[in-house]
Formats: structure tokens, sequence, C-alpha cells
């Protein structure tokens, strides 16, 4: 079934959507740029770039505020129903992900401000090549979200497993380097941290790809296997 | 926390198979009726299976059939010169369209509430009587308790138990309809038919009777009709949407309201043109 968010015969409604949905693809591309700061601030050792993450992570909370509320306005007013419904519930549920994407592209940041030894830039550019997987992903699912296109979503769903290995491998390759260097410990385990923060944050745009779904489809898919996602879609 | 999904899981699975009822789940089967006004078809070709001890709900735009359909259960459309009707209701397996059924039992059995209240001129209790009465009951003690029983059945009691032979005019709307209500309990159908019993009443009277329509349904199947979705939404086990004469999407309630299969359910419960 095709949804139009436009052909209410309540025009008002149709603004009331129009609009909700778009403040959620600012936020999305506000929580995107923070992502990608936050990479290249690391990346280059950039602790400007890095502090301004930290001081513009207050808009992504502020834009999750107001959306949550204009969400419960179009509840209380309008009732909504079959797939209106859907995409209220989805974009609450939404950008309740896409703050926590913000709040980790701020602890991902943090690493900028810290100074790395020469041969410590080598686990620096192996977390930047997962930063880009995971920065990827989100741009990706923010796409799958504004075409409300199932199929794509489901392209992100199975992304994550890439980032997953990517975790695990980048895990293995920090432990070791703190096996041989136990004095490393403290600043890599900033490094450990950010990982983690990124693996967290592909798991956050895996949840969005199922509300995508959960809207197009009518079907909720969390804790389904892919074979069986595969075939709802 | 495994015991409270299954229990959320046992929520959502219980619902009937709808195209599969078993003769002790089902209180109603309509089968490939139509029905014409004159030369104007006004329903096209509708099965469904009613089920029993729940409430289903008939939605749709004006003029789709919801009422026709609704009133065809106690062969209201009796009464209109220029109906004809094909097809059969079934109520315990027989036809209610057969030649030997008597109306006046069977719209003993399946009682019906309309958009207005319409209590008659007399007092609250010979209201509630009136159908015993008919029947030549006249043991005081029996009818007392069936005002009673029926008053309480219909959330009244407690309001009129005082004042049981003032006039029934007296009562607020709400009242009114929930005595209407008490009236057609009395008699102990099998199945009530309510069409719009709340368009004319206030937000609260509205509560009232939808809570009165939850009760109901421990003893009776209730079929109603309603121009108001949440209403539909809020007091019903399944909803059948209606256009043009015919029957769309029959589903349980909750997925009818969240996830209908049909593009033209969807749009009219959004609040959509096509």
């Amino acid at each position: 079934m095709e949804h139009n968010i436009n052909k209410h015969i309540s025009g008002k409604f149709n603004e009331e959507l129009e609009n909700v949905r778009n403040h959620v693809l600012s936020m999305g591309g506000l929580v995107e740029q923070q992502l990608n700061s936050a990479l290249d601030a690391v990346a280059k050792g950039d602790g400007e770039l890095a502090k301004k993450v930290k001081e513009n992570d207050y808009r992504v909370n502020a834009m999750e505020v107001n959306i949550d509320e204009e969400c419960t306005r179009i509840i209380a007013k309008r009732q909504p129903a079959a797939s209106d419904l859907r995409l209220v519930v989805a974009i609450a549920k939404t950008i309740a992900d896409l703050e926590r994407i913000g709040d980790e592209a701020e602890r991902i940041a943090k690493v900028a401000l810290d100074s790395f030894t020469k041969d410590q830039q080598g686990l620096l550019a192996n977390m930047e090549n997962m930063g880009r997987l995971v920065s990827k992903m989100l741009h990706d699912v923010l796409d799958a979200f504004a075409r409300m296109d199932a199929q794509k979503a489901f392209e992100v769903h199975k992304a994550d497993e890439k980032v997953d290995r990517e975790y695990e491998a980048l895990t293995r390759q920090i432990m070791t380097y703190m096996m041989e260097d136990p004095r490393s410990i403290p600043r890599v385990m900033e490094l450990i941290w950010s990982v983690r923060s990124l693996e967290r944050i592909g798991d956050r745009c895996q949840n969005i790809s199922e509300y995508v779904i959960y809207f197009v489809k009518g079907k909720d898919i969390r804790h389904v296997s892919q074979d069986m996602i595969a075939k709802t879609i | 926390m495994i015991t409270v999904a299954t229990e959320v899981n046992a929520a959502n699975t219980h619902k009937l198979d709808l195209t599969n009822l078993t003769p002790e789940q089902t209180a109603l089967q309509i089968k490939n009726l139509d029905l014409y006004y004159g030369e104007k078809q006004a329903l096209a070709n509708v099965s469904m299976d009613i089920p029993k001890g729940q409430v289903t709900a008939f939605i749709g735009p004006s003029g789709c059939g919801k009422s026709t359909l609704l009133r065809c259960i106690n062969r209201m459309n009796d009464l209109v010169d220029t109906c004809r009707i094909e097809g059969q209701i079934l109520l315990h397996g027989e036809n209610i369209y057969d030649k030997r059924v008597d109306v006046a039992a069977l719209r003993r059995n399946v009682g019906m509430v309309f958009q207005r209240p319409n209590p008659f001129p007399k007092s609250i209790y010979e209201n509630v009587v009136y159908g015993l009465r008919l029947q030549g009951i006249k043991d005081k003690r029996k009818l007392d308790e069936v005002v009673e029983k029926s008053l309480r059945g219909a959330a009244l009691w407690d309001e009129v138990k005082d004042r049981l032979h003032d006039s029934a005019f007296g009562l607020s709307g709400g009242q009114q309809q929930r005595l209407v209500i008490a009236r057609s309990i009395a008699i102990e159908p099998e199945v009530l038919l309510l069409d719009e019993p709340t368009s004319a009443l206030d937000p609260i009277s509205t509560l009232v009777i939808e809570e009165l329509i939850s009760d109901l349904k421990d003893k009776y199947t209730v079929v109603i009709v309603t121009h108001n979705m949440q209403q539909a939404a809020r007091v019903s086990d399944q909803t059948a949407f209606m256009y043009m004469g015919e029957l769309i999407e029959y589903a349980d309630t909750n997925t009818l309201f969240t996830t209908p299969s049909k593009k033209k359910t969807e749009d009219y419960i959004t609040g959509r043109y096509g």
C-alpha cells in the first residue's frame, strides 16, 4: 500500500504531519553533521572542531523535545489511525535514537582532545574506517526514512553486521596494543569507548530502520531474524 | 521477563478467526446478502459471521449500507415497501427470512436501540416492563425484579431508583438512552442492535453508554453502527468497514485500526480522500 501523507481531507492535518516529518529530517541532518564532525575532529586531531560538536549537542536535544511535543499534540488533536498512527509512533521512537546518536557523537569527539603517539595513529585510522561505515549507515537510514523506503531500510539493517565485525576486530587490536604497552592503557581506553560508541550508533541506525519498516509495512520486525524480515518485505 | 512476554503475546494472539468460527462461537451468519430499495442496490453480496458475546461494529461513510445491514438483522426493512432481500441471515442455523419465522419472536430475541432515545410516554417503571406486560406477565414481584435487574444492567438504577414512577421524559437524553437499553434487555434478547446509540448524546453520556456496551457483551451479542470511528475503536472487538453497499474489510478491531489491509479502509479511517 502506498502511503501519501498529503491526502487528508483536513489540510491542516497534512500540514502538521508534513512539518513533523520535516523536523525529523532536519534533526537527522544535524545529527549526521555532528557525527561527521566528530569523526573529522578525531582524524585531524582538531580540538576546536571537537569543542564545536560538544557545544552543538544542545541543539539536538532541543529538537528531540520539540518533535516529541509535536507528536503528542498530533495524537491529542487528531487521534491518528493506521499509517498515520504508525508514522507518529515511528517518529517518536526515531528521534529518541537520534538524540542518543548525538550523545555518542559527542563522546567520540572527546578523543580528538587527547594527543596520541605516532604508533597509536594506526589505531585512529582504523577507527576512522569504522566511523565511515557507521556514518554511511546513518546517512542511508535517514534517506530510507525520507523516502519511506522499506527495502532501503532493510539494507541498512543488514549493514550493521559489518559494523559489528569491524568492532570486534578493532577491539581485539586495541587489546593487543594495551597488553604490549600497559602504560598506554588510560589513553587507549578513551579510544575503546569511542569505538564502542560507534558500534552503538550502528545499533541505533538498525533500530531506526526497523521503525521505517514498521511504518511502511505495518509489521513489527524487532527481534526477528533477517530471513524473516526479508520475507516480510 | 519471559512470563511478561508470553502474556503480551497471548493478549495479541487472542483473536478469533472470523472466517472460521465454530458454531459455539457464532451468533449470526450473514450469507450472500443482497438488498434493493426499488431499483437501487443498497447491499451487495455481504457475507460475514458475527461472533457471540462480543461487540461488532459497522463503520463506513453515509449511505454505505451499514444501518441497512443492521436493520436486516431483526427484519426492520420488512417495513419498507420497496425493499427486496436476497440471501440469508442465520440465527441458530435458521434463516430469519424463512417464511415460517415469527417476526415478533425474532425481534424479542434481537433487540434494537436507535439514534434518538425513544422512551414511551409512561413512567420509568412501565417503560422497562412494557415487553413483559405484552407477554402477559403480571406478577408484581417478578416485574419489580426485572426492573431492578434491567436498570442495573443498563447502569441507570442508582440514578432512578427513587423515582421509578416518574415520567421517563423527565430523564436526560443520556439517561433516556440507557432506559431504552434497559427496556431492550428486560426481555433478555440474545442480540442487541445499536444504531448510532450515542450520536444524539453529550460526550459524558457517550462515555457512560460506551462503558455500558463493554459490560453488556458479557451477556449479549452486541452489533453497533457508529459514525464515530474512535468509538468503534474503543468499544468493539471486531470492525466491519462498508463502502457503497459492499463489505470491504472485516477484521479484529486492533488490526483494522493499526494495519488495515485494504486501501479503502486505510483512506477512510485516516480521513483521506481516495
